[in-house]
């Protein structure tokens, strides 16, 4: 059973149903068209794994995560989480899921205990990871026993990490979960993240630092305005992409432009520039007699092959 | 209802309401002491014709008599303010205030359904409203004791007073909760209650104070509130049915908009 399962999830804003609704809307409709949040999506989030779920600001990633929690009601299509629908069943989907909002705002009068015994209660299971959360990212007793609005961005996110993990959820829905966090704490974070994939739970993770999905994610989707554009396993991704290559040789270039899988050939004073695209067989054929003195291979980087799908989705 | 909810909500309140009560209790001790020191006076100066009656019996309470010294405590600006705290300034903040913090969306990643969320906060806002009556109640009965008047008071009459009371308040709570589940933002939640009861509370005043305006006071839900026939043994049930059903409407308005809102993310 898939953990996360969408078919052709729409959220139209402005978008209204009902007879008032529909009132509404032919009053409206000369001066505001409904915004298109997200069109049709279709994803399938398998249990157990690290799903990344990318793209940049206004893409629809909240969108989505926010018809998945029943906050928001889909103009068509439908979602499952956990093998219930996500209209009808918001609250039992919720029982099962832990979720951190993005920029995650919490009662500033409360301590940080208070407010976990608070949230704790409200999931209705015993937080039997707590501990271990606190332990991890380093929140002591004492801190917890603070105001949290005393707490910095960093401590907050960290609350906010332990309130959506404490009650060891079997689906973590994360949204920029790293935000505000130092490089010890998104270490210890990983390493939580490691722990709950050891025992099959399954995280949904937004983002848009794309050297950590590429870090902990099994595979990874891309939504570009409230599109789609990819969604295949990281490794895959970052195997198909191309390579930035640069070589230096003595004595006449070896001739790359009808090499399958290279483009974007360039000649310089005693070096060549090129990409590569899948294996690099054919490449280190048609080098194979020239005299290479340096051969510089940069590593594939999720980033680059995500601004690709992102320029590609841009020109069709 | 939630209990977790319930706490929680008391804990946030609790330093307020025990402000809020005291200033009830001074409020409410207040007016039997000034009936019982000055309302001879008053009444002279209202016979001697110096001044208007209506002046002196604003909103059916007045300074003649304990009773309806101790109603005018309820119907006085003073005394509906301090309650509003309550019964506007939490209500109407209590779902568009965190809706605009980004603290709903935290507690509503629960498994609390959004009816469950409004039953709980209109609970709790009548637990608050009750509360601020019976401290002005119990201010009322002490200023008159005090002063020496307590034996013109039928204590049996207080009970029907409290509850009218609450229902009326009960009923602005409602509205205001009513609004705060229907707006993404504070402002225009507390805005749009609080211009409802300072419109019934302006019909209502106009109406005690020009007889051409009385027919305008049945608009106003601070006319289903007698407190002084009530302490006098003459009791409106038809008030009571009419404060209950504006709750049962601002209930229904509310239960049906809340759980079909999309709550988009907090900006």
């Amino acid at each position: 059973m898939n953990a996360i399962e969408t078919v052709g999830l729409t959220k139209y804003y402005g978008h209204r149903s009902g007879l008032v609704g529909s009132l509404l809307k032919r009053v409206r409709a000369s001066t505001s068209p409904p915004i298109r949040a997200l069109e049709s999506l279709d994803i399938a989030v398998r249990e157990g794994e690290v799903f990344g779920f990318l793209g940049p600001n206004g893409s629809g990633k909240s969108t989505t995560i926010r018809l998945l929690l029943g906050f928001l009601h889909p103009t068509a299509g439908r979602g499952r989480v956990l093998g219930l629908d996500t209209t009808r069943d918001s609250v039992p989907i919720r029982r099962r899921v832990g979720y951190l909002p993005s920029g995650i705002a919490l009662y500033d009068t409360l301590t940080g205990e208070q407010l976990l015994d608070y949230l704790g209660e409200l999931s209705g299971r015993p937080a039997s990871r707590r501990a271990e959360l606190c332990e991890r990212l380093e929140l002591s007793a004492h801190t917890l026993k603070r105001l949290v609005r005393d707490y910095s961005r960093g401590m907050r996110q960290k609350v906010g990490i332990v309130q959506a993990l404490q009650h060891d959820p079997e689906l973590a829905i994360l949204d920029e979960p790293t935000e505000g966090l130092d490089p010890l704490m998104q270490r210890a974070f990983y390493e939580i993240l490691d722990t709950l994939k050891a025992a099959g739970r399954t995280i949904f993770f937004s983002s848009h630092v794309l050297s950590e999905v590429e870090r902990v994610c099994d595979r990874v989707a891309i939504v570009r305005e409230g599109r789609l554009v990819a969604l295949e396993e990281t490794a895959g991704l970052l195997a198909r992409r191309k390579r930035n290559i640069m070589m230096r040789f003595t004595g006449p270039p070896p001739r790359l432009e009808d090499v399958s899988g290279i483009t974007n050939v360039e000649h310089g004073d005693g070096y060549v520039t090129c990409r590569v695209e899948g294996s690099v067989r054919p490449f280190l054929a048609a080098i194979a007699d020239a005299a290479v003195v340096d051969l510089t291979i940069e590593p594939a980087r999720l980033e680059e092959a995500f601004l690709e799908f992102y320029d590609e989705a841009k020109s069709t | 209802m939630n209990g977790a909810i319930l706490r929680h909500v008391w804990r946030l309140q609790r330093t307020k309401l025990a402000i809020v009560s005291t200033a009830l209790i001074i409020w409410g001790f207040l007016l039997p002491v000034i009936y019982a020191r000055f309302g001879s006076q008053f009444t002279a100066l209202v016979e001697s014709g110096l001044f208007p009656e209506q002046f002196a019996r604003v909103g059916g309470g007045d300074v003649f008599s304990l009773a309806g010294s101790i109603a005018l405590g309820f119907i006085h600006p003073i005394g509906i303010i301090l309650t509003s705290v309550f019964a506007v300034g939490f209500s109407a903040s209590a779902v568009a205030g965190e809706r605009q913090r980004g603290t709903l969306e935290v507690a509503l990643a629960r498994p609390i359904s959004r009816r469950v969320l409004y039953l709980s906060l209109l609970a709790a806002s009548f637990g608050f409203i009750a509360i601020c009556i019976a401290a002005l109640l119990a201010g009322s009965v002490s200023g008159a004791t005090f002063a020496g008047v307590v034996k013109e008071l039928a204590f049996r009459n207080l009970p029907l007073l409290w509850l009218n009371s609450v229902l009326l308040f009960g009923a602005l709570a409602a509205i205001a909760l009513a609004a705060s589940v229907s707006f993404d933002r504070l402002t225009p939640a507390l805005g749009l209650t609080l211009g409802i009861v300072i419109a019934m509370y302006v019909l209502e005043v106009l109406g005690s104070l020009w007889p051409a305006a009385e027919v305008l006071q049945p608009y106003s839900l601070f006319h289903y509130l007698k407190a002084k026939a009530i302490l006098t043994g003459f009791a409106a049930p038809f008030d009571v049915v009419v404060l209950s059903s504006v709750i049962l409407l601002a209930m229904v308005w509310a239960l049906v908009v809340f759980p079909r809102r999309d709550l988009a993310a907090p900006s």
